[in-house]
């Protein structure tokens, strides 16, 4: 991966965990001093190496994940900030890669019934609660929105 | 459509109502194994995706060895 991609890469995440949102490609112009067109062909190959998927029309970022840039209905919440997951796993994995301590605030697919969860890095109890994927592993990438 | 269920019963009705597949399930201790293992150093300037082996051998470990949960694997049911 060139260097300026790295570079790139790890200034979406670094804005993400900071803010709770996606950078604007003007901010990210700031950041790393780049043009914008330099930028979204920067984003088009990590989604290419499946490290982050850009937004539709390539000025934000989609998912770095385990961080959303668009909110959904998985909220975590690690010390003042908010954050929003993709999906289930990756509101664990929001508090996994912010150090362990945190909340999910989240709901039963089926019921609507609130799940709220207080998280530490020795991990949840055991429950009724279950986490599901519809999509194979094998196929996850092949729409990672849907997945 | 990676998503929490009340109980295994939620999840089944789900699954049939919207007539989705039922897949293997995880548990929340589970779930929060799968956190840490993908995503624990995902801030760190060296952080990658772990490579298909590593998935597998990561899903294995905490107890998820279906072929649904490989990522070579031709699985079409």
């Amino acid at each position: 991966m060139p260097d300026s991609d790295l570079e790139i890469r790890q200034a979406v995440y670094r804005y993400l965990a900071e803010n709770g949102r996606s950078p604007a490609l003007e901010e990210m112009c700031d950041i790393v001093g780049q043009p914008p067109q330099e930028i979204q062909d920067a984003y088009q190959r990590l989604r290419a190496r499946r490290l982050l998927v850009p937004s539709a029309d390539g000025r934000s970022i989609r998912m770095a994940p385990p961080f959303s840039g668009v909110e959904t209905q998985h909220r975590v919440y690690v010390g003042e900030r908010q954050y929003y997951g993709n999906c289930a796993w990756d509101a664990f994995g929001v508090i996994a890669a912010l150090g362990g301590h945190g909340r999910v605030e989240s709901r039963c697919e089926a019921t609507g019934e609130p799940l709220i969860l207080s998280l530490t890095p020795s991990g949840p109890n055991d429950s009724s609660w279950r986490f599901h994927v519809v999509v194979p592993a094998a196929q996850w990438w092949n729409d990672i929105v849907f997945t | 459509m990676m998503l929490f269920f009340r109980s295994e019963e939620s999840l089944n009705d789900w699954c049939e109502k919207r007539a989705y597949p039922r897949r293997p399930s995880a548990t929340l201790p589970q779930l929060w194994k799968m956190g840490l293992a993908w995503y624990a150093d995902r801030l760190s300037p060296t952080a990658r995706r772990p490579n298909p082996d590593e998935i597998r051998g990561i899903f294995s470990d905490i107890g998820l060895s279906d072929p649904f949960w490989d990522p070579r694997a031709d699985y079409l049911a």
